[in-house]
């Protein structure tokens, strides 16, 4: 039997678009008029769930599900415990480990090559999903969410627009706009982003992100492995700077074209899903990088592990200066952001580095701070800055894209 | 500000982006593209340039010959046809068509852009009995070659009769076929006339696909240029078969010293695993290419070079003797097949044939299993270079139904025609 499903990644083809933009036309008309017709944006979620996960990529549908029953018996068991008035920390870390344990086997998994496992694991987009949920086992265990509504709770965790890659949002953000319906006003508004939003990511990611990584960036890498491999030693030719700034550019457009198309649908549903990137290659410093660069997740790093962290260890009084409690925060942050990325060298070496770049640039503002009058500030130091930071972030890129493994072993 | 007056703000620019969309794509643009564009495509094997038309049709008006085949054409050895042909400054150059998986079928689909621009000229086939499975073309395959303009070319100009009904049902039972085109393929199986509406929703369709061919067909070329001029460099500087020979055995033995069955040591590092050679031994031991529907699409291409009158030079490789063993292909079956081949091909007068389907075993003759290489790319060479100094002419064929037919296509015991009895070959 030869079943033929029609199966459609999100935001992939033009294809994907027309079907998504005719299904959600009953929605826009609804909010228009002032009506949330719930009923039908899940049966019409659900389609659009079953479309990614079904033919071919079946077994990922079905690890979705064993997931969501797994992760709703944890948070619930979790309200239940809460809502009995205790709030224990070792039950609360407890919750936190085995939230994200299904990710951290999908990640140690996925780091043998494919064949040495015989099933398929893990879904597109567990890692968004997990963060979500974590996210909400913490505020809940800080009593900001008292109450977390099951079917809500469902459609947050599944919202289909940002169920692939993000952005990640946030329960309480996402509740208020789910149960309340925009003023005709306000929605058109909303519509006006939606398109705007809609064109630039078509702009972003289908003619300027293939530009950068369809078309160029393979004749690059064949030209800086070709003329790498001549010239021995360590490989490096003008050609890999070629490739850095390439591949920084094609993540770019690629990643916020699609974070783009992301936030267009969820506009079109009334729901104000986070912006994912703010112009980040004008940032003055790798710390304004990372408020302006794949936003959602670095606020939920910041949020989730930094601050706890901080807190953490200032309430045990675990360093004397408050300088060092910060860098070993940062450490800890961009490593396990290293990690999460996958358990490469690459990946680790790239969190490593960020790290490193952010505790230098505060020893920097801080040596600036006390000598605030012999060092200039004027037009030409701030477009150093701009310059300096944008060639710091597309190196961590060139570390980040694995090409250099690549280069020297041969392998990505 | 009334709302409907911001809802046409908003909405009114994408509705004109669309028009303007539709404007652009059914506007008839004329394109043509510069000679390295044109060197740089018939070496690229890319699919696009398969699909397309403009690029194949620039390039057979100036002096470019195809080449018809499959994943063989990608042995890129120093002796490979078009690293040859650039060497000796040759009156042709060969236009790669064709990659893995490009069967009869959708080799057939891909010849319907170039009717007039191969009237009266030179074709080169290689044929890989490996086609000739029981399903013929594979249709996964198939989706990596299906050209809906083509296909569109294919529906405009078709008649009723055997070969284009038959034609017909073929594409059918490609699941990439859907829509208008699917329905249009049905009235052609079924003897219809194309209606109005489809005849109008093709003639439109097949403008949009003919601008985006134009417009987008020479991106992402397989850039083999420095290969080819670098490859060429290792060629001995005056032509001789014994020269090549040579260069061809020191290459051959420089690739192959990985391994006794004579594979090139990439090929054999990347794709012969231990586990895979140890499923693959013995494997191929039923393998039949005697019957398979592969005879009736392969028909196909027969009638399209009968109707341009293209003159063909058929070429019909051999397997790695080593790996037949291994694989336990039988050497028999083979030779059928290709017996089978030869008849459908002498009796309806197409006879120009290299057939190198015996010489499997001759030490580098293969690139690794199933693909010429090294030598094997000499005799082709031996083939090929006499062919093209045959002045262009009309050539024309005495075709006949009977090979579409179950009948045929099941058919066993083909007797062996002797190629070398010019006589005799007339005489049929």
């Amino acid at each position: 039997m030869n079943f033929n499903f029609i199966n459609l990644q999100p935001y992939s083809n033009p294809q994907y678009f027309i079907y998504l933009m005719i299904a959600l036309v009953p929605i826009i008309v609804g909010l228009y008029f002032g009506h949330r017709l719930k009923t039908y944006e899940a049966v019409f979620s659900l389609v659009f769930l079953f479309l990614i996960f079904d033919g071919s990529h079946w077994q990922q549908g079905v690890n979705l599900l064993i997931w969501l029953v797994y992760e709703f018996a944890l948070t619930f068991g979790y309200q239940y415990y809460r809502h009995h008035g205790k709030n224990k920390t070792w039950v609360f870390c407890l919750a936190v480990i085995l939230a994200i344990i299904p990710l951290v086997a999908v990640k140690y998994l996925t780091a043998f090559p494919d064949n040495s496992i015989g099933f398929v694991i893990g879904f597109l987009g567990i890692s968004y999903v997990t963060f979500k949920t974590v996210q909400v086992i913490m505020e809940m265990r800080d009593g900001a969410i008292k109450q977390v509504d099951p079917i809500t709770y469902a459609r947050f965790l599944l919202f289909f627009p940002t169920i692939s890659s993000g952005p990640i949002d946030r329960y309480r953000r996402f509740k208020k706009d789910y149960d309340k319906v925009p003023t005709r006003d306000a929605y058109i508004t909303d519509l006006q982003y939606a398109v705007r939003y809609l064109f630039q990511g078509f702009l972003y990611k289908f003619v300027i992100g293939w530009f950068f990584g369809t078309y160029w960036l393979p004749k690059i890498s064949a030209a800086a492995l070709a003329v790498g491999n001549a010239n021995g030693g360590l490989k490096l030719s003008w050609w890999v700077l070629a490739y850095m700034y390439c591949y920084s550019m094609y993540l770019f457009f690629d990643f916020a074209g699609y974070s783009l198309f992301a936030v267009s649908i969820s506009y079109f549903m009334g729901i104000h899903t986070p912006m994912n990137f703010n112009m980040p290659f004008i940032s003055k410093n790798i710390k304004d990088f990372w408020n302006r660069w794949h936003m959602t997740l670095s606020f939920w790093f910041r949020d989730y592990i930094y601050m706890r962290f901080t807190f953490f260890a200032m309430k045990k009084k675990l360093f004397k200066k408050r300088i060092r409690l910060s860098q070993v925060s940062y450490f800890l942050l961009f490593l396990i952001m290293g990690f999460w990325h996958g358990l490469t060298w690459y990946y680790i070496v790239y969190g490593i580095f960020h790290a490193s770049a952010i505790c230098i640039n505060d020893m920097w503002l801080r040596f600036k701070r006390k000598h605030r009058k012999q060092i200039p500030h004027n037009k030409f130091t701030k477009w150093f800055a701009i310059f300096l930071t944008f060639n710091v972030v597309c190196f961590s890129f060139l570390i980040f894209s694995g090409f250099l493994s690549q280069l020297w072993f041969g392998w990505k | 500000m009334s709302n409907k007056r911001r809802l046409w703000q908003i909405f009114g620019p994408v509705l004109c982006a669309f028009i303007l969309l539709l404007v652009v794509f059914l506007i008839p643009w004329e394109k043509t593209f510069s000679k390295q564009t044109i060197y740089e495509a018939a070496a690229s094997q890319n699919t696009t340039v398969f699909k397309g038309s403009t690029m194949k049709q620039e390039a057979f008006d100036e002096g470019y010959v195809p080449f018809y085949g499959s994943s063989e054409l990608s042995r890129f050895d120093p002796l490979h046809p078009s690293i040859i042909a650039e060497k000796y400054q040759r009156n042709y150059r060969p236009f790669l068509l064709g990659g893995p998986g490009s069967q009869s079928l959708a080799q057939f689909l891909g010849m319907q852009g170039t009717v007039k621009q191969l009237r009266n000229k030179k074709a080169v086939v290689i044929i890989s009995p490996q086609w000739f499975t029981k399903r013929g073309q594979d249709p996964n395959a198939f989706a990596l070659y299906y050209s809906p303009l083509q296909a569109c070319n294919f529906l405009l100009s078709a008649k009723n009769n055997v070969a284009d009904r038959y034609a017909a049902k073929r594409f059918l039972e490609m699941p990439d076929v859907k829509g208008e085109i699917k329905n249009s393929f049905k009235q052609i199986a079924e003897g219809k006339k194309l209606t109005t509406f489809q005849k109008f929703y093709l003639e439109n369709r097949r403008q949009m696909l003919r601008n985006e061919d134009n417009f987008f067909s020479s991106f992402q070329l397989r850039d083999r240029v420095n290969k080819i001029h670098q490859r060429a460099k290792i060629l001995p500087s005056a032509y001789s078969v014994k020269a090549l020979n040579r260069v061809a055995k020191e290459q051959a033995e420089m690739h192959t010293n990985s391994n006794n069955l004579g594979i090139d040591n990439t090929f054999y590092r990347t794709r012969l695993s231990k586990k895979v050679l140890k499923r693959l031994k013995g494997s191929q031991r039923n393998f039949d290419y005697v019957h398979s529907v592969e005879y009736g699409d392969f028909q196909l291409m027969l009638e399209q070079f009968a109707k341009q009158h293209t003159n063909v030079l058929f070429i019909i490789p051999p397997i790695n003797g080593k790996w037949m063993k291994y694989t336990g292909l039988s050497s028999k079956m083979y030779q059928e097949s290709v017996a089978k081949m030869e008849h459908q091909l002498t009796s309806q007068g197409f006879e120009n044939i290299a057939d190198l389907s015996r010489r499997g075993s001759e030490k580098y003759f293969m690139e690794d299993t199933i693909h010429l290489g090294w030598r094997g790319w000499v005799a082709v060479d031996q083939a090929v270079r006499p062919f093209m100094k045959q002045p262009n002419e009309r050539y024309n064929y005495d075709l006949s139904n009977y090979y579409f037919s179950k009948k045929w296509q099941n058919k066993d015991n083909v007797k062996r025609i002797n190629l070398t009895d010019k006589e005799r070959l007339k005489a049929k």
